[in-house]
């Protein structure tokens, strides 16, 4: 297969236009700019990567995500990078032919391709709730996990499982590391990821022929090594105690902290905050709304998303565990001014 | 009746329990503030110029992290007094001895107002408080854990998330990690209300001394405690 630089010169683009791109790329994997060489030299050397994308249980906000990305563009990542072999969305070709494309490919390309998966595969009922091309999505990701060099699990659907697997998780969804276990997995969480985010992993992949540096939770450091709070814009007004108490109020209007209108930027990992989204145009709380915390494990089941706390999860018990604490607290000093006097009559 | 003073508690256990005392009323009042800020700080300042005027979330997390440090300090001092005396031990319950099944049953009897208080024999540590002592260490653990967590993932590859960050994934993730937090935060403060009141009961109905014990490390007794051997050095 041709290598970058050779796709770049058949598209009649310069040696100008080449080292441009990869200072870019190399600015976006959040590497130094000393690794510039390093990337060029793996941009002239290394040949296209096939890749193969599957799609599970899942709403297609990653590949929306994904195909929007502007540094570097999506086309560019698709047509210059790798070799997106099978891909079920994006594909021309349907039905039996793609299916037996996968096959041919799995075997053409043993332990070298990469998987990207997309969604993530139900249990319930032998993973019937997920049926591609006649068989449970569940069969078809073993199958072709089993040649991959590596694998990406996109979003949250295969990372943690996101809101196909909140309680009360209907279909036994399940995370994509719960049935693959014998490979590398980078977790790209996000509801979506942000695309320049799925495009440096990629393209980190793709160039260094490796994984790139993970965190205990199998995310790539780059991109998830910091909370969304402590990279806000609006950190300063936290820090100050400058509140958003309602979405219509004053404090809302000067652009205050979301964080008393449930902002989940606190306990989110992403990169929302410095690379943010739209080719770096704004971000959710930029743009007035709290985070969800869609990068996060089981965020459908932290809610409410408005509120600070979540409720208690006890069974008929509606309420915040501050009160709930308080009650009980109550209660209990109740409970001891009376158990106090009986005691004092009985040792009478 | 002729009476006994008994010396219990060491100085160290008695420093401990004071300012210890002092740190959790500090992280509560802070954490809850923490959990929900229920009043806004200076108004009327640009934000970059506000964080050091009067209080602010700023100071109320600084004042947060720094008796956390005291909490954690205190934890560790308990520890090492427990290993080097013997008396810094009564936190373990003797479950291998009868006199603590005998105590179990005679303290459930007094609490239930069902025998009298000066019946049965004397103990320097009845048994329901031998029990849940040591639940209520565990839970001091696991609010430094879940804290110094919290605190030291805001560098995920420094000193204290390397230390403690494992408790995340454990709790379902970080935001669960600040739930589990605030939840047992309460049970603590719970747990201090019925032992002040279970402490002044004590000093009410035997006026021995019990309420002026963690100052003084005397208590008083008419007849000679069953688990006496447990502070004989
Ligand atoms: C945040 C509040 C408090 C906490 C967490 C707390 C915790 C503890 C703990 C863990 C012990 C056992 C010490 C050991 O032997 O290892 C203890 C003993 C004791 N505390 Fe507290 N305490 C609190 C407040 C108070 C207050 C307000 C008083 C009284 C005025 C008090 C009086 C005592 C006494 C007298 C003992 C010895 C009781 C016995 O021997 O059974 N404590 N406390
Ligand atoms: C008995 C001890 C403690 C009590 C009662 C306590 C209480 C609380 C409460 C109620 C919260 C609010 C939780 C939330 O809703 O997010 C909180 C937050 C927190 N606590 Fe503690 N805490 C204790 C010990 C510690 C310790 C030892 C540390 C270690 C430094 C610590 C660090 C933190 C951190 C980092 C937060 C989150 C702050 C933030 O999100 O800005 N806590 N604490
Ligand atoms: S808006 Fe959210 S992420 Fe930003 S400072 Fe406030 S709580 Fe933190
Ligand atoms: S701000 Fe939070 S909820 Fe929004 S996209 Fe980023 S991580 Fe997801």
């Amino acid at each position: 297969m041709e290598t970058f630089w050779e796709t770049f010169k058949r598209h009649g683009l310069s040696r100008r236009d080449f080292l441009r791109f990869s200072t870019t790329i190399t600015g976006i994997m959040g590497l130094s700019p000393s690794m510039i060489p390093k990337v060029v030299q793996a941009l002239e050397t290394k040949p296209r990567v096939p890749v193969l994308w599957v799609h599970g249980l899942e709403c297609t906000c990653c590949s929306e995500s994904f195909i929007r990305s502007a540094t570097p563009l999506a086309s560019d990542v698709l047509l210059t990078m790798i070799s997106l072999e099978y891909d079920d969305t994006l594909s021309a070709a349907a039905g039996e032919a793609i299916e037996k494309h996968r096959e041919e490919v799995i075997k053409k390309y043993w332990g070298n391709y990469i998987l990207a998966v997309e969604g993530n595969p139900p249990l319930g009922e032998e993973g019937m709730y997920c049926v591609v091309g006649g068989k449970a999505f569940l069969e078809n990701l073993k199958e072709t996990a089993k040649g991959a060099k590596a694998v990406i699990a996109w979003g949250s659907c295969a990372s943690w499982g996101c809101v196909q697997a909140a309680k009360p998780n209907p279909t036994t969804a399940v995370p994509i590391h719960k049935v693959i276990t014998d490979k590398p997995i980078i977790k790209v969480p996000g509801c979506p990821p942000i695309a320049e985010v799925m495009t440096g992993v990629i393209m980190h992949l793709v160039l260094f022929d490796s994984v790139p540096p993970l965190d205990s939770q199998g995310r790539p450091k780059q991109f998830y090594g910091n909370r969304i709070h402590d990279t806000c814009y609006r950190r300063a007004f936290f820090n100050a105690g400058q509140f958003v108490e309602r979405f219509d109020d004053d404090g809302a209007k000067k652009g205050w902290c979301l964080y008393k209108v449930g902002c989940r930027g606190p306990t989110t990992y992403n990169s929302c905050g410095n690379i943010r989204w739209y080719n770096g145009l704004s971000y959710p709380i930029q743009a007035g709304h709290g985070c969800i915390g869609c990068a996060e494990e089981d965020f459908w089941d932290s809610g409410p998303f408005y509120e600070r706390l979540t409720n208690i999860p006890l069974p008929n018990v509606e309420a915040n565990p501050d009160k709930v604490g308080a009650a009980l607290a109550a209660a209990a000093a109740a409970g001891a001014v009376v158990h106090g006097v009986l005691s004092k009559i009985r040792n009478k | 009746m002729e009476t006994k003073r008994f010396y219990i508690f060491s100085p160290g256990l008695r420093l401990w329990h004071w300012v210890n005392f002092f740190a959790i009323l500090a992280l509560f009042i802070t954490g809850l503030y923490i959990g929900n800020p229920f009043f806004l700080g200076p108004i009327g300042y640009e934000a970059t110029y506000a964080y050091d005027k009067g209080i602010t979330m700023d100071l109320i997390r600084k004042i947060h992290f720094v008796a956390g440090y005291v909490f954690l300090s205190g934890f560790i001092f308990r520890v090492i007094i427990a290993l080097f005396s013997k008396r810094d031990r009564l936190i373990i319950p003797p479950f291998w001895r009868r006199d603590y099944w005998i105590g179990l049953k005679e303290i459930t009897l007094k609490y239930s107002l069902i025998m009298r208080d000066k019946e049965g024999n004397e103990y320097i540590r009845n048994a329901y408080a031998r029990s849940v002592y040591p639940l209520i260490y565990l839970l001091f653990l696991f609010m430094i854990i879940t804290g110094f967590a919290m605190y030291g993932m805001s560098n995920p590859g420094g000193l204290w998330a390397s230390l403690f960050g494992w408790i995340i994934p454990l709790l379902g993730g970080e935001f669960m990690t600040h739930m589990w937090h605030h939840w047992i935060a309460w049970i603590i403060i719970i747990f201090a209300i019925l032992h002040f009141y279970l402490v002044v009961r004590e000093e009410l109905i035997k006026q021995n001394g019990e309420l002026t014990s963690m100052f003084t490390g005397y208590k008083v007794f008419e007849k000679e405690p069953v688990d006496i051997e447990d502070i004989k050095e």
